[in-house]
């Protein structure tokens, strides 16, 4: 059991193996861009040359700009091998109640913080103003400035510096392609392309090795499973159990289309829009070159010819009927839930391995980074030394999926839709944790001392965005010190002031882009 | 406003340029580009920097003549016409145009000499004369024509210069803290200089690659440039003594 950890195999690329293999080899392998003489592990990943990648357009979070500046890869770079555009947070359209002629209702959950974050919460004294300014307006500056198609920076913006916080819109394909090349190129990651074909166990149950069509047999002290919803190492080899979740959240199906801009110059939208429909809702994703948008739905409550339907009508609305009419969608089936560890012996799940959700708040490519950084800056010497390890990310994991979770839940149990009985279902089935929060939340705001961890994916100002932008009613506070509500309306003054100022001199997304591809961003 | 026009003997026969230095002339700005081979004249009168094209945001050098837009203190102490002329301010009312010219049907674009019909030089009763009486270039002209050469491969270099900085990683941001004698404070941000520390570290083989392209000195000629900064504070105090007194 005291048997070194030195060889690390990777089985599965796309972007969760090859993003995995960058973060660990830039933690163990690199120092200041150069690799090291004599690592201490080798990292190897097998991707299977038969396996096809699921390739549609993605979102990340703000994270991924720190993950690529750490793995060492130029910003400038990565925006045009990638595709990629700027996502400064969600546009939730329709949410609120069934949208009838001509009326729309829409709310956005910015990346930004609101302002006075951390010292400050500056939610109760909001609560007065409600009928007069959005939340996200009050208390920052980019819900205005996004949704009017201004991007988060200049042109002389260093790279990965930021005005408004921001993270990506990107193709996925080419995402991992641009990592596989940095992984072999720069960080000493070793690739193989070969199909897994069996696993070995050893005596004590950890995995031996894996035995593939070309190479044979290839042992490591440490399996990453990267090999998607299949789960081919901790799901069907090591058994570990799988939670279901679609009696939480339906959405079990997706129909994804790539949509051309009218014009080369066409307008891309800074946020992911979400628009929600009788039975699921449609993510519209714009890159330099192409929308990319999908109909995510409840197999249970709508049939595919209909949800079908939906996606051409919404693609007829926004981008045309005869672009509608060219559309070859691909089908995508999701099997709602996680695995109840992601690290079990010798073995890590990464990504769809562990599981997967409806991408309602983008939180894929958030989990891959979040758990390839755990196993990369808590990488035991030791096999005996990961099971200690494995306890704490294990228990840090399933908080983070129970969070996801409900938080994605709180999206639609405030909802008034009333088109379907998919809404009703939604609000019948209102997790206990979740139902107690809320009836909190009727008292008093959102603040990070409502959760029983420090360390989660979504902060109190997340709930504080979608409560507000859902309209959620919180009793005004009886009695706010005078002093701290000068404060606050010195803060929403001087929020309004930089909005005022910053539409006059912000690129649009667009012309931000096109100089991207001309100039690059300087690098400091 | 500025009438940018391709400059020619017909049109142009008349036209004569002012060539004295003055506010009136554009030279009440902060700063001005400038390039590698002008470093030693530019280095004996300002400081240097390196600042980002707002529109492109790529770092050019800079010579500084003031702490705010608009404000060139030499100019307004009474001692510009003793410093260095850097060519990007001599070079007015002409600039650089490209035109596309087909060659053994290949179109290729070669350098031609603009003017700027709207600039404050450009007169038809001041200055010296463009073309002689009788055609031909008068000296002026010409003597324009090879400065905006110089101006043109000066830029280039300037270019290439920033790409090495930038790949050494040998450029730094700074904030320049001025606090004048009137307890009055200035802060200049959005300049770059040389990163000490990096260069100290460069190795042999880099160092050598620096000295071989030039830029070496170039990088020195900056280092040294800043210790105008103190003459940059002196000017702008005995200003504000000026205008107390007055």
């Amino acid at each position: 059991m005291d048997q070194a950890i030195k060889q690390i195999v990777i089985v599965g690329g796309g972007t969760a193996g090859w993003l995995t293999a960058a973060i660990i080899a830039a933690e163990h392998l690199v120092d200041e861009g150069q690799l090291a003489p004599n690592p201490l592990i080798s990292i190897l990943l097998i991707e299977s040359p038969q396996v096809p990648t699921i390739g549609v357009g993605e979102g990340t979070w703000p994270s991924m700009r720190l993950t690529l500046q750490k793995i060492g890869i130029s910003e400038t770079e990565f925006i045009r091998c990638c595709d990629a555009s700027f996502k400064q947070g969600s546009q939730f359209v329709d949410w609120q109640q069934t949208p009838s002629n001509g009326s729309a209702s829409f709310y956005l959950h910015p990346f930004t913080l609101p302002v006075g974050v951390p010292d400050f919460n500056i939610c109760p004294y909001w609560l007065g103003h409600r009928d007069s300014v959005s939340f996200a307006d009050a208390v920052s500056q980019q819900a205005e400035l996004s949704a009017a198609g201004f991007a988060p920076k200049f042109i002389t913006t260093p790279e990965y510096s930021f005005v408004n916080n921001y993270g990506y819109h990107l193709d996925a394909g080419k995402f991992s392609q641009l990592l596989q090349r940095h992984c072999i190129e720069k960080l000493g990651v070793r690739h193989v392309a070969d199909h897994v074909v069996s696993v070995e166990s050893a005596s004590d149950g950890d995995i031996a090795a894996i035995v593939t069509a070309e190479n044979g047999r290839i042992s490591a002290d440490l399996f990453i499973d990267c090999s998607g919803q299949q789960s081919l190492l901790l799901g069907q080899h090591l058994q570990v159990p799988f939670l279901p979740q679609h009696q939480v959240l339906f959405n079990d199906r997706a129909l994804a289309v790539q949509v051309p801009y009218a014009e080369a110059e066409s307008a891309i939208a800074a946020n992911t829009i979400a628009t929600a429909q009788a039975s699921g809702w449609i993510w519209d994703i714009g890159l330099p070159t192409r929308r990319g948008v999908g109909h995510c739905y409840s197999s249970a409550h709508c049939s595919d010819d209909v949800a079908l339907s939906r996606l051409y009508e919404y693609v007829a609305r926004t981008a045309g009927g005869k672009v509608a009419d060219l559309l070859s969608p691909k089908k995508l089936m999701i099997k709602p839930g996680y695995h109840a560890k992601c690290l079990e012996r010798n073995c890590m799940a990464i990504g769809m391995a562990a599981g997967f959700i409806e991408p309602l708040e983008a939180s894929a490519l958030a989990l891959v980074e979040w758990s390839a950084k755990q196993i990369a800056t808590q990488l035991p010497r030791t096999r005996q030394g990961l099971d200690l390890v494995a306890s704490r990310i294990n228990q840090s994991y399933l908080q983070h999926w129970q969070q996801i979770i409900s938080f994605l839940k709180l999206h639609y149990v405030l909802s008034q839709r009333d088109d379907d009985v998919y809404w009703q279902d939604h609000r019948d089935t209102v997790p206990d944790m979740l139902k107690d929060q809320l009836s909190l939340w009727h008292e008093q705001v959102p603040s990070n001392a409502d959760f029983r961890f420090q360390d989660q994916l979504f902060p109190a100002a997340s709930y504080q965005y979608v409560l507000y932008g859902m309209q959620f009613n919180t009793a005004a506070y009886p009695q706010l010190k005078p002093s701290l509500k000068r404060k606050a309306h010195e803060l929403f003054q001087q929020n309004a002031q930089r909005v005022a100022k910053l539409r006059t001199g912000l690129p649009t997304v667009r012309d931000l882009l096109i100089k991207i591809n001309l100039y690059g961003l300087p690098p400091i | 406003m500025t009438q940018h026009v391709l400059l020619n003997s017909v049109d142009h026969h008349d036209l004569r340029v002012i060539t004295t230095r003055g506010a009136g002339f554009g030279e009440n700005q902060w700063f001005c580009p400038t390039f590698p081979l002008e470093f030693r004249s530019v280095q004996a009168d300002f400081p240097i920097f390196f600042h980002k094209d707002s529109q492109t945001g790529q770092f050019f050098p800079v010579a500084i003549f003031g702490f705010s837009h608009h404000e060139n203190l030499f100019l307004e102490q009474g001692i510009w016409d003793n410093t260095y002329w850097p060519l990007a301010l001599r070079r007015q009312p002409f600039l650089i145009g490209q035109q596309l010219i087909k060659e053994d049907g290949v179109e290729r674009a070669h350098r031609v000499l603009h003017i700027d019909l709207d600039h404050p030089r450009v007169s038809k009763t001041a200055g010296e004369p463009l073309f002689l009486p009788f055609g031909g270039n008068s000296q002026l002209l010409d003597d324009m024509a090879s400065l905006l050469e110089t101006l043109h491969h000066g830029m280039q270099d300037a270019k290439q210069l920033v790409t090495e900085l930038l790949a050494l990683q040998l450029l730094e941001g700074v904030t320049l803290d001025i606090t004048l004698d009137n307890g009055q404070k200035h802060q200049m941000i959005g300049f770059y200089t040389i990163n000490e520390d990096k260069l100290a570290n460069l190795d042999a083989a880099t160092l050598h690659k620096l000295q071989q392209q030039g830029y070496l000195q170039a990088i020195y000629m900056v280092l040294a440039s800043q210790s105008n900064i103190r003459h940059l504070i002196q000017l702008k105090n005995q200003q504000l003594k000026q205008q107390q007194a007055g």
